[in-house]
């Protein structure tokens, strides 16, 4: 599992294949929704995914660090798959216990890592059936090349691909740490 | 470098009738949205009064630009995956003519007495000047870098465009089409408006403002703070509304002080918005929650919800008062 996810994000850190504005972007904003039956109370799923600071639930996460907690413009950089490994920072933009959801933005990434641009991402905790939690994951971002006709592995379509394949790993992995698989 | 105008039909009854009688005499049947889904590409045509999807129009490669125009009888959307102006009937719904652009066409709007379409490229800072009714390459506008949101004033004296990465607007004079002034504004400017005041009110992603612009003069004569990321205004009963794209809100700012007066709930992403003619709704596309958001100016409250296709965008005037009997969209 671990293996195939850092592999997922690696794409090995090829050079950038040009310069690019950060802040330009393409003509067609994507997004991403994936969600998840939890089989425990909201409350016990906020407990373990509702701090900005804590990624560990993410196997492609190897460490976070970060400052300012859970205030906003809260920051937090990832680690993916190793020490040493690629890594995307963050800042947080909402956060709300009491709706148990919380929002950030990628500050910066290689779109060699996750080829996106522009991005931002809800995370929540609703009531599901049973007494359970339906936890949703939602991402909109640009895809990672930001001017005219793009390269297949920097389209629309592998931006999506990416974001979905890490909400996937993400709520797959936290689905089987409720019902000890 | 390609154009390619297809005119497919003419289509004037209704362009005929309002200039026969002026808007403040027709007695209107009702408001329509034209709000383009950019995610599902496709156009959903919304009742507001009865707060029901009417038609669901496909339309091809991604739109998110739109302009009505009673006078011409049409709506007009741009795709930019597809690099396709699209002219569309106000009356049937069905397409009269399209334009292949080269570049990355985005926003749009139109001069409704000068017979021409303004297209920004938003790769090649420039804006495309096309005819009305064929959509022929008529002049190219040089604007900053990456041109988003367009207007032309009402009397049709000037036309201005946001230039997102050039963090200014270029403000050009009509009919001559002769550069009057390029302002410097917030950071990446994207949507732009004009108010009653006359004045453009231009959205910056990034500084989180509006820069209120005089147009004759060429300077910045405020700066309001709104909500996170925001991207287009609307204005209704002495007052502006800005959706901020990243707070889920929309900021309500007077005309008159230039300061914020409230923010409002509305859905994920509010993207386009424009307020009825008669000033007594305004209404906001929420592109992550696929749905505009039906807010009572008077209240500064959201009185009704409408679903749309996926990603509603509705980058421009998106709004249409239907003279009686014109209902859009049935004459088929």
């Amino acid at each position: 599992m671990k293996f195939s996810l850092f592999a997922m994000f690696a794409l090995l850190l090829a050079p950038a294949i040009t310069t690019m504005d950060a802040q330009a972007h393409g003509p067609t904003r994507q997004k991403v929704t994936v969600t998840k039956e939890i089989a425990a109370p909201p409350a016990e799923v906020w407990a373990k995914i509702g701090n900005f600071q804590d990624m560990s639930w993410h196997p492609a996460v190897h460490s976070s660090t970060g400052e300012g907690d859970n205030a906003i413009d809260a920051t937090r950089v990832l680690t993916l798959g190793e020490a040493g490994g690629p890594t995307i920072s963050e800042i947080l933009y909402k956060f709300s216990d009491e709706k148990m959801s919380y929002s950030y933005r990628i500050t910066d990434v290689n779109v060699e890592v996750l080829p996106v641009t522009n991005y931002s991402s809800h995370l929540t905790v609703k009531p599901g059936a049973d007494g359970g939690s339906l936890v949703e994951w939602r991402g909109a971002f640009y895809r990672g090349y930001p001017n005219n006709d793009p390269p297949e592995h920097l389209n629309d379509e592998a931006a999506v691909k990416a974001v979905t394949g890490v909400y996937e790993a993400g709520l797959n992995a936290l689905h089987a740490s409720f019902t000890g698989n | 470098m390609r154009f390619t105008p297809v005119l497919q039909a003419t289509d004037l009854l209704v362009a005929t009738l309002l200039f026969c009688f002026p808007a403040s005499s027709v007695a209107l049947a009702g408001t329509y949205a034209f709000v383009t889904n950019q995610n599902s590409s496709d156009v959903s045509v919304l009742d507001l009064e009865s707060q029901t999807e009417i038609r669901r129009i496909p339309v091809p490669g991604k739109p998110a630009g739109v302009a009505v125009s009673p006078v011409h009888g049409s709506f007009y959307t741009v795709s930019p995956d597809s690099k396709t102006v699209h002219r569309f009937s106000l009356k049937t719904c069905e397409e009269i003519a399209h334009a292949l652009l080269p570049g990355g066409p985005t926003g749009i709007t139109v001069a409704h007495g000068l017979g021409k379409v303004f297209v920004s490229d938003w790769y090649n800072a420039r804006v495309f000047v096309l005819d009305a009714t064929t959509l022929s390459h008529v002049a190219d506008l040089a604007t900053g870098s990456a041109p988003a949101g367009v207007v032309v004033s009402p009397n049709e004296g000037w036309f201005a465009s946001a230039d997102r990465d050039a963090d200014q607007v270029s403000i050009f004079d009509l009919p001559s089409m002769d550069l009057r002034h390029r302002v410097t504004v917030g950071t990446r400017p994207f949507g732009i408006a004009i108010g009653p005041d006359e004045r453009l009110h231009v959205a910056n992603v990034g500084t989180h403002d509006i820069s209120v612009v005089d147009p004759d003069t060429g300077t910045v004569v405020a700066t309001v703070p709104v909500g996170k990321r925001p991207y287009g205004v609307g204005f209704a009963q002495g007052l502006a509304f800005s959706t901020d794209q990243y707070a889920d809100t929309v900021t309500v700012y007077s005309l008159e002080s230039l300061s914020p007066l409230n923010e409002i709930d509305v859905g994920e992403y509010p993207e386009g918005i424009e307020a009825t003619p008669d000033g007594s709704l305004v209404v906001s596309t929420n592109w992550f929650s696929n749905t505009v958001s039906l807010i009572n100016p008077a209240t500064q409250t959201v009185v009704g919800e409408i679903e749309t296709g996926d990603g509603p965008r509705a980058f421009g005037r998106f709004l249409y008062s239907a003279p009686e009997g014109l209902e859009p969209c049935r004459d088929r």
